[in-house]
This record gives C-alpha cells, sequence and structure tokens, in this order.
C-alpha cells in the first residue's frame, strides 16, 4: 500500500494530532488557577523577627504549645527525653557579665545557605526557592547528618510509630522532622502558629524581601541579630533585643 | 474486523479492573454519594486512568507540593482520604483498613503502601 502524503494532508494529520495530545493531557492537568497552584518563587523569602523583649516566658511557652498543636508533637509514649522532638523550645542565654537573663525562642532558623541540606545524601533537606527549609521525608532516610550540621540544634528525628497524625503535618518512625515555618498555613496565605499565638509586635512574619512588608521595614529601622551570625548562614529568623 | 476495537476495550477494561467480590468497590460515604449526583467524571475525568496512574499522579503530585508549595486538591493524597473514607457507628474507619478503599485492590495485586505510617488515614474534621 502506497499512500502519498501533499503537504495539505500532512498539515491536516498534524492538527489532528496534536489535538489528541492537547486533550489526553487536559485530563491529566489541572483545571482551576488558585494562588496555592503557582509554584513558589525566589522573589520572596519568609522570615520571622522576634523581639525578645516583648515576649515575656509565658508567650514563649504559648508558642511552643501553639506548634505541639499545629503539627501533633510532644506525645511520644515511648522516646526518652534526648529523644523527644523539640520542633521549638525555650532557651535561656545569660550575659556572663552582667547577668542578665533572656530566654527566647528558638526553632529551625531557615538559613539562606542550610548545613543541612549541604550534608543530606538524598536530596531530602531542602531549601524552597521562597527561603523555607524543609526534610522531605519520603526522601529521607533517617541518616540524621543533617541533625549532627544543624548549628541550632533544631532537627528531631522520630523514634517510634505513631498514629493519629495531623493531616497537614505527615510525621513517622524513621525519618528528620523540624520547624516548617507551617508551609502548610504560609501556602494559604496564613502566618505560622506561634506566630498567631503570640498575637501583637512579639514576632513579626512576612516577606524579608518586600519593601513594604512590616518585617522589612521593621529590620531597616531596629537593631537586630542573627544567632550565631559568624557561621554567615543568613538566616530567614532574626531577633532583636538580645 | 469491525468487533475487534470492542474486543480490545473488553481486554483493556478486565485487565486494568481489581474490583471487590461483589463487583462494587467500597467508594467511601462522599464519593459514593458524588457517584450517585453523576459527579464522577468532576473529579476522575477518566476511570481507567485514575486506576491504573493514580501511583504516578500521587508521586508528581508529592514533589510538587513539597518543592514548589502547589497545594492544589487534584491528586492531593489528603484529599483522596478526605473523600474516600467510610464510616462505622460514627466514626472514621482508617482508609487503609482491610476492605477499605485505598486497600481493598491493593491486597488483591499484593502492593503495600508505607505512605499511612506518616499521612493520616482519616479525615481531620468531626464527623
Ligand atoms: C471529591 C471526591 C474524590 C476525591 C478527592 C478523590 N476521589 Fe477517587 N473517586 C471518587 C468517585 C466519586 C469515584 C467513583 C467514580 C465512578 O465509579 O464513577 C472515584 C473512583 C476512584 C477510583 C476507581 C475505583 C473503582 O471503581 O475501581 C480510584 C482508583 C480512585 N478514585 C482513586 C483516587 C485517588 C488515588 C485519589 C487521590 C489522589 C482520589 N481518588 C480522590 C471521588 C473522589
Ligand atoms: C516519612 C513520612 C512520610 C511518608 C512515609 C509518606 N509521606 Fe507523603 N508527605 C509527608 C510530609 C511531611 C508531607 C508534607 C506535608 C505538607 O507540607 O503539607 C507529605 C506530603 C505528601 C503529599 C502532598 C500533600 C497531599 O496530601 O497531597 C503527597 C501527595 C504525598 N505526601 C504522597 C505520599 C505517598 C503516595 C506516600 C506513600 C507512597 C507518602 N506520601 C508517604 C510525609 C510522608
Ligand atoms: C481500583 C483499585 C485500586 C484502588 C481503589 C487503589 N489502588 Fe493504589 N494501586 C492499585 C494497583 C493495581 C497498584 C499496583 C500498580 C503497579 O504495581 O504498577 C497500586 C499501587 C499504588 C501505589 C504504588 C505502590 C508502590 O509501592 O509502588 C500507591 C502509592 C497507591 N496505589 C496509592 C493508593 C491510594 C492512596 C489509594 C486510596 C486513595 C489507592 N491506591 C487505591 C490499585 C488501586
Amino acid at each position: 500500500m502506497t499512500k502519498k502524503l501533499n503537504r495539505r494532508d500532512f498539515i491536516k494529520n498534524t492538527t489532528a494530532n496534536t489535538v489528541g495530545v492537547a486533550s489526553i493531557a487536559s485530563g491529566i492537568s489541572l483545571t482551576t488557577f488558585a494562588a496555592s497552584e503557582n509554584p513558589v518563587s525566589n522573589k520572596k523569602r519568609w522570615g520571622m523577627l522576634i523581639d525578645t523583649n516583648k515576649l515575656s516566658e509565658a508567650n514563649i511557652e504559648d508558642m511552643v504549645n501553639a506548634c505541639q498543636e499545629e503539627h501533633g508533637w510532644g506525645n511520644e509514649k515511648y522516646s526518652t527525653g534526648e529523644q523527644k522532638p523539640d520542633w521549638i523550645k525555650k532557651v535561656k542565654v545569660k550575659d556572663k557579665a552582667t547577668g542578665k537573663i533572656d530566654s527566647l525562642p528558638l526553632m529551625c532558623q531557615h538559613c539562606e545557605q542550610p548545613p543541612c541540606v549541604d550534608v543530606c545524601p538524598t536530596n531530602a533537606s531542602v531549601k524552597r526557592e521562597d527561603g523555607i527549609v524543609l526534610v522531605d521525608k519520603h526522601l529521607c532516610i533517617g541518616c540524621r547528618y543533617c541533625m549532627m550540621a544543624c548549628p541550632y540544634d533544631s532537627r528531631s528525628f522520630v523514634h517510634e510509630n505513631l498514629s493519629n497524625q495531623k493531616a497537614d503535618t505527615p510525621r513517622g518512625k524513621g525519618t528528620v522532622e523540624a520547624c516548617t515555618m507551617c508551609v502548610h498555613r504560609v501556602d494559604k496565605g496564613e502566618v505560622p502558629a506561634c506566630v498567631e499565638a503570640v498575637g501583637g509586635d512579639g514576632v513579626i512574619f512576612g516577606d524579608l524581601y518586600d519593601a513594604n512588608s512590616k518585617i522589612n521595614k521593621t529590620l531597616k529601622k531596629i537593631q537586630s541579630t542573627q544567632i550565631r551570625a559568624d557561621l554567615n548562614l543568613n538566616t530567614g529568623v532574626r531577633y532583636s533585643g538580645i | 474486523m469491525r468487533h475487534f476495537p470492542i474486543i480490545l476495550l473488553a481486554l483493556m477494561f478486565t485487565s486494568v479492573f481489581a474490583h471487590g467480590n461483589d463487583g462494587h468497590i467500597n467508594l467511601g460515604d462522599k464519593a459514593t454519594e458524588l457517584k450517585e449526583e453523576g459527579k464522577s467524571r468532576d473529579i476522575h475525568p477518566s476511570l481507567a486512568e485514575i486506576r491504573k496512574m493514580h501511583p504516578e499522579f500521587l508521586l508528581h503530585k508529592r514533589d510538587q507540593t513539597l518543592r514548589q508549595g502547589i497545594r492544589s486538591k487534584r491528586n492531593s493524597l489528603k484529599a483522596c482520604v478526605d473523600c474516600h473514607s467510610s464510616t462505622k457507628n460514627d466514626e472514621y474507619l482508617p482508609i487503609n483498613a482491610p476492605e477499605q478503599f485505598c486497600s481493598t485492590c491493593h491486597q488483591k495485586v499484593g502492593t503495600s503502601l508505607d505512605c499511612f505510617a506518616c499521612h493520616r488515614t482519616t479525615p481531620e474534621e468531626e464527623l
């Protein structure tokens, strides 16, 4: 069987094919376009400014409780003290000269140059384009190099089987976990649970790059610091009052 | 020759289906309701496709959500659980329990999932 294909037929056939492909693809692809359906970009960098002068001990405890409530950690039955997860904790720092004691909440600092990402052998430690540092637990093999690399001791390892997790925070034995800056809330345009728990100006959450954001404006105005600034990790979490 | 496409179709369908013994899979409460309302196609444009391709869809969606923050409902595991869960005595049954939606077919084909070691097995909202 021979068939001569002239240019017209060729064009006709290819268009027919293209339509076929497009309709298959549309079955798979997304049909609506809300904000959360667009990939995050590096035009933004999420950060937090924690003003220890404005935070009482009780405020800090509220932050810890809000985090536990949001992500469902802290009820581990079989883990010993050392093994218990600590997504956020209250830390006391003492000025050796004056004896002044400050309490501050410490969690993943969402570094621009995260050591945990550098050492991860499976690419499970990731920094999103918008600066949020995460563990992709699907890829995590539980080697815990990242826990050793983190200067802030902010990652934990799940030592036991869990059930009844929070829908937005899947967690399971054998993987590393840490503060996610509440990505699931941030992607919806909300603020992290710990920020909401304090209210007021004690903790400001926002886009560090946005010149109109409260966090950007405040950082331009007041004295602030990064914990272990000497490491040049350029953290997303900043402190003032210490 | 005219029957060939029909035979082919019949073969395709029998090979992809892994139905329960009664020929009806336990879809879960919400999904059953939606099916009765004729809304199936709005959710899964093609049944044959979701039956065959859901592992790929889920893994793709997983990477999109984690790495790019894409949180639409389509192919979200949380959404599968919300829609395909069944209830008994006013309580949700874990979706990966025997005879529940994410386990019947898998039992048949001898696949076991680790997803629910971390992912919640019931919808979070109260009944
Ligand atoms: C909003 C509700 C809803 C969501 C969300 C949903 N489904 Fe469904 N699903 C349905 C309905 C309704 C049907 C029945 C379609 C029919 O039979 O006409 C169905 C059918 C199916 C079937 C075919 C079952 C059979 O008859 O063999 C599979 C497989 C399936 N869904 C998998 C999934 C997976 C995987 C997800 C998550 C990625 C998901 N579904 C999310 C409503 C939903
Ligand atoms: C070790 C824990 C763990 C295991 C095991 C796991 N996941 Fe996840 N999964 C997560 C975490 C953590 C997230 C991030 C949740 C978020 O940011 O909302 C997630 C998110 C997802 C998402 C995007 C959110 C959603 O609900 O749509 C999908 C899809 C997903 N996982 C699929 C899977 C599938 C399929 C499996 C099994 C093959 C699996 N996961 C196994 C921890 C896990
Ligand atoms: C209509 C039958 C059917 C239903 C219902 C079903 N699955 Fe599957 N699933 C399969 C089959 C068959 C395979 C094996 C595919 C293969 O090996 O290529 C599979 C494989 C998988 C895999 C890949 C497993 C692996 O180790 O590679 C995942 C993940 C998965 N299913 C998730 C789900 C989830 C989540 C649900 C419930 C929302 C679900 N499935 C409901 C038939 C089904």
